[in-house]
């Protein structure tokens, strides 16, 4: 599997020209995650905010935000993702001979609790992640826009004016 | 000695060839997708998409981006160095050089941008002694002036104290601008061309442009005009009437009011924030509930032409507005012409009787 | 490398002072920080990289690369931190410590506080204990540090406060909705709620402006800069004397000692990793509690085989900070206003005084909540996914109000700091090992002041009310870790004297946190300051020409 960081690393080693380095196609549109994973992923980070009147944690950016730093703060825990991601799709098979993306919507909540249940560690990563993802600042690729800072009625950027004294008498102009 | 000569032709040619053949290809390569090439390597598929449903459709990636060669060249160098980063960004220097793409264009707007105080420069907001030694200097300065500046304030200007004398620690940024065209336009925003407002005067307002957005330099991103939030604002304890017309809000992100402060009457007595402090220039008094386009014009704020879309028909005492002692007719003048009331010359209440003077009509 | 008169190690709250007033007195004086200079700009109030929500990275320091420390959990396992993890007890590595991103409430300990073992008496298998120096040798430094630092707030409110010369130099801002919620209720149970004292400019103050009430303040850098911390006040002021050096970037290996046993300097990785010497004629420790325990340990010699000042095994016992408690009350109507810094009220009717409990804590209103803070501190019956989670969070983020404060710990000896044997830092170093828990009573305390919490948010109309009164598994210690060098008489329970001198080395001082003999029940920031101020004076006081003598 070839995803856009190993490729970018890749051509970089091979001293690839310029055009022929980015004529080559990706088989992922994700840094660290294929694009089953990816779908794996949403199913799971999609129960835990689904869409209401505002969107749910995929579409706000949440596996942006995730998929960047799996290959950057959040290393460590790649091997966790895999695993945890297979083991889903294994729960998903055994219970319905389905992956889990391609599950109901009933069926996906079904298997989210059973991952709660059986890999907690697993879930509470993806949990808090799903949750840092949307409801953390929009520049690491969640949040959208600032959606879910929108949901709750929050200004942004808040209106704030600045100071208009004259700091050399601490007076007003 | 001629034999020397051609080897020398030779190589300068080739050079030469090389040199534009590499700059021309990678310009070419750029073009050539719509920037959908560039989107595979590069954390820009969103930028590249959203253009296409952007009234900028028609236009290339390189109509906007057109790099300088220096910058082109450092392309070359990071791809073939293989340091590229995936997330890339438009650093200070290629928004300015855009500023030039974008005028290119929007001729008229340029003009009138670069006419008016928006388009300050760097000296004129950071090397200024009578206003930095009054209001000293911060980070918090860049969320309005020089937004794109990559550092902080104390990478751009030294001392960092309030006596100075002040020196930019960039002197090739003295005479730009600090306020360039992408702080109020999000040219990606997908959304219809835009087009042209009423040229009435409009209380409501028209539906914001989806390409109107406030760059929020913490976020590196724009929000745009239409979420962002207009303040409920206070003439001491009275709710003020606002306009609702939303194009505003881009306005109120820097000529923003402050919250009551320590030792005034304002918190004294609990009220909301005040309009007309801090930044703020919310309409009160005779011109209350205007919203700020109603007189300025979007690029250039000089509202001086605007007075004759309403006055003087619209005079309640009959009187020449543009002769009464405001800011208008006179800059010193106390009577901030955001502001003037009736009662700030008819101390004593108003005339019952409303003047019948009528203005020589002009 | 050119002889100093003292090297200052760290350019937190203590040592900031410290050099300071080393230097307008005259001495040279190289201030040595291993991090950096931070700016806003190297944060831009990143929700998830300041220093108070680390899931991406301490925006202020340490990087998680390279700096790792162990800690010990109740049934003996050894596990790995890193400093972006919670259980890494973190505090700031950079120009101004803590105090360049703190809350900056700016507290003096109560009479009380410096007396907690003729109060209370000593509980059983705790090391409680009083300080060798009372309230009163702090006060004028107390108003030292208010003046200089720049203290905004107003104790009027309250009787609970220790005698004191002059009122704050800046009035408190103006009340946030929290405060006109909290006063009224406060008052009907007979409580006395006042203007938290705080390090941020309420009004114009030291050529600076004031606070422009932003979301972004515990855990980010200022960008109106109206938040005092050493980085922008004490240590220009040392700077422009022309008799300070600061030099970022650089990590003490080791304090060098004469065949005397003093000190001769100190070695270090400079910024590009290269070992220096730097010769002096004194050494000021002011690393803050767990990393200034692991100086010494770390600095061993003949004279000093098991690390210096540690001949009695003291260095890095008592390891305290505070224990965090209280109660969110949800609302009917909203209680949030988007104005900041938040935090706004405070009693400490509780501090002292309630029967078989010793001692106690503040209760204050917490500081503003991004978005991220909330997430998991929802009412108890509230889903932890799905749609109920993500409407709860809709419906309580503006109608919530966080009452806590920091119940002062009981200390125990083998709460503490020693040297990892087998993990070492970038720079080869012997790293930080925690271990331990504060005394089982402080949970207790805890648990009342959660419960008092409860009841004043009550008394104020919460809806419902969740308490969080949680007996961690590893001392809590974090920014206001303490206790690690004691300050006492006797040498074989104490690492430094009254005058925050190492017991046997006569030029070696230790002015930060670490010589908290118990860490009262407020924020520690302005009693390391008080300290700094006093221990400097007491310093100078010593000083002969160019010699230091005791």
């Amino acid at each position: 599997m070839l995803t856009r960081r190993r490729f970018v690393t890749a051509s970089a080693i091979a001293g690839a020209g310029l055009a022929a380095g980015c004529a080559a196609r990706k088989n992922s549109a994700w840094e660290f995650l294929s694009e089953k994973d990816a779908r794996t992923l949403t199913a799971i980070c999609d129960q835990i905010i689904p869409a209401d009147d505002f969107p749910s944690a995929s579409q706000a950016g949440v596996l942006t935000y995730v998929d960047r730093q799996l290959v950057r703060h959040f290393q460590r825990f790649q091997k966790a993702y895999i695993k945890g991601l297979n083991h889903a799709n294994l729960l998903s098979r055994k219970r319905f001979s389905l992956d889990l993306a391609e599950a109901t919507p009933q069926q996906k909540l079904q298997i989210v609790s059973a991952i709660e249940q059986q890999n907690p560690e697993f879930f509470e990563l993806v949990r808090s992640h799903t949750l840092q993802g949307y409801y953390g600042s929009p520049r690491h690729g969640g949040n959208r826009e600032g959606v879910s800072w929108r949901m709750l009625g929050l200004s942004e950027p808040p209106i704030r004016g600045s100071a208009q004294y004259d700091l050399a008498s601490g007076s007003r102009p | 000695m001629k034999r020397w000569l051609i080897i020398c032709g030779f190589a300068i040619c080739s050079v030469t060839l090389l040199a534009v053949g590499v700059t021309q290809g990678a310009s070419l390569y750029y073009a050539a997708g719509h920037g959908a090439a560039c989107a595979d390597c590069h954390e820009m598929a969103e930028y590249a998409s959203a253009v296409h449903s952007s009234p900028h459709d028609n236009a290339t990636c390189t109509d906007c981006h057109q790099a300088s060669l220096f910058t082109r060249l450092r392309h070359i160098q990071v791809h073939l160095a293989g340091s590229a980063p995936e997330t890339i960004r438009l650093r200070e220097v290629d928004v300015r050089q855009m500023i030039a793409n974008c005028k290119s264009c929007h001729e008229h707007e340029y003009a009138s941008w670069r006419a008016g105080p928006h388009s300050a420069t760097y000296t004129e907001i950071f090397a200024d002694p009578a206003h930095i030694s009054k209001r000293g200097l911060m980070d918090d300065c860049f969320r309005c002036h020089g937004m794109y500046f990559d550092g902080a304030i104390r990478d751009l200007v030294q001392p960092q104290n309030t006596r100075g004398p002040w020196h930019l620690s960039h002197p090739e940024l003295a005479g730009q601008p600090t306020i360039p065209c992408q702080a109020c336009h999000w040219i990606h925003r997908e959304g219809p061309p835009e087009t042209k407002p009423p040229a009435r005067i409009s209380v409501a307002g028209p539906i914001v442009p989806q390409s109107l957005g406030f760059f929020d330099r913490r976020e590196g991103m724009h929000f745009a005009a239409a979420t962002l939030a207009i303040p409920t604002l206070y003439d001491g304890p009275r709710q003020l009437k606002a306009s609702p017309d939303q194009r505003q809000a881009i306005c109120y992100q820097c000529h923003a009011p402050r919250l009551p402060e320590a030792n005034s009457t304002a918190a004294a007595n609990h009220w909301g924030p005040q309009a007309g402090s801090g930044d703020d220039r919310t309409p009160m008094g005779v011109h209350e509930g205007l919203s700020c386009f109603s007189c300025h014009n979007s690029h250039n704020e000089s509202a001086r032409a605007s007075c004759a879309t309403c006055h003087p028909e619209m005079s309640h005492c009959g009187l020449d507005v543009e002769k009464m002692d405001t800011t208008y007719a006179n800059p010193a003048s106390k009577h901030n012409i955001h502001w003037v009331k009736c009662t700030d010359c008819h101390q004593h209440g108003l005339p019952r009787v409303k003047c019948v003077v009528t203005v020589a009509a002009r | 490398m050119k002889r100093v008169n003292a090297v200052v190690i760290g350019a937190g709250a203590g040592g900031g002072i410290v050099a300071k007033e080393l230097s307008m007195a005259g001495l040279s004086v190289v201030l040595l920080e291993r991090g950096k200079w931070y700016t806003p700009y190297d944060c831009r109030k990143d929700d998830l990289r300041n220093q108070r929500t680390a899931v991406l990275g301490n925006a202020f320091g340490p990087e998680d690369h390279g700096n790792p420390r162990v800690w010990v959990d109740p049934a003996g396992a050894e596990h790995i931190a890193l400093p972006s993890d919670g259980i890494y007890q973190n505090n700031a590595a950079c120009v101004g410590g803590g105090t360049f991103s703190y809350g900056a409430m700016a507290w003096r300990y109560l009479p009380q506080d410096f007396r907690m073992k003729s109060t209370y008496g000593r509980p059983e298998g705790s090391s409680l204990e009083d300080w060798p120096i009372g309230y009163d040798d702090l006060e004028p430094f107390y108003e030292k540090a208010e003046y200089e630092i720049g203290i905004s707030g107003d104790y009027s409110g309250t009787p609970f406060h220790g005698p004191r010369r002059r009122p704050l130099p800046m009035p408190p801002l103006p009340p946030n909705r929290e405060f006109e919620i909290l006063e009224p209720a406060a008052k009907r149970l007979g409580l006395h709620p006042f203007h938290i004292p705080m390090a941020r400019n309420a009004v114009p103050y030291n050529g600076r402006g004031s606070c422009m009430r932003c979301r972004w303040c515990v855990g980010f850098a200022c960008e109106v800069d109206a938040k005092n911390g050493s980085q922008n006040t004490v240590i220009p002021t040392a700077l422009s004397t022309g008799n300070c050096e600061l030099r970022t970037k650089c990590m003490v290996k080791e304090i060098l000692t004469d065949n005397g046993g003093s000190a001769r300097g100190v070695a270090y990785f400079d910024a590009d990793g290269h070992l220096q010497e730097q010769p002096s004629d004194i050494v000021v420790v002011s690393a803050c509690a767990i990393e200034s325990a692991r100086l010494l340990l770390n600095s061993k010699s003949r004279l000093f085989p098991n690390g210096m000042g540690n001949r009695y095994d003291q260095v890095g016992r008592n390891l305290q900070g505070h224990h965090y408690t209280g109660a969110v009350g949800y609302f009917d109507f909203d209680t949030y206003d988007d104005i900041g810094p938040g935090a706004s009220i405070a009693v400490t009717d509780y501090n002292h005084g309630t029967p078989g409990l010793c001692g106690g804590g503040l209760l204050a209103n917490e500081f503003i909540r991004l978005p991220i803070q909330m997430i998991d501190r929802m009412p108890s019956d509230t889903p932890r996914w799905g749609l109920g989670h993500k409407r709860a969070m809709r419906d309580f983020y503006k109608r919530n109000i966080v009452v806590m404060g920091p119940t002062q710990q009981i200390p125990a000896a083998d709460a503490r700091v020693t040297l990892d044997s087998t993990v070492r830092d970038k720079w080869g170093l012997p790293v930080a090992r925690i271990s331990g828990n504060v005394h089982p009573h402080t949970f207790e305390i805890g648990k009342k002041q959660a419960d008092r919490a409860a009841a004043w948010l009550k008394e104020t109309g919460a809806v419902s009310i969740s308490r969080f009164a949680g007996k961690g598994v590893l001392v809590s210690a974090g920014q206001h870790q303490a206790g690690t060098c004691r300050m006492g008489d006797d040498p074989r329970s104490s690492v430094v004297n009254k005058q925050c001198q190492i017991h046997d080395v006569d030029n070696v001082f230790v002015i930060d946190s670490s010589v908290h003999v118990t860490n009262g029940g407020f924020n520690p920031a302005l009693t390391i300051m008080a300290i700094a101020y006093y221990a400097s004076e007491a310093l100078l006081r010593n000083w002969k020409g160019t010699q230091f003598r005791s």
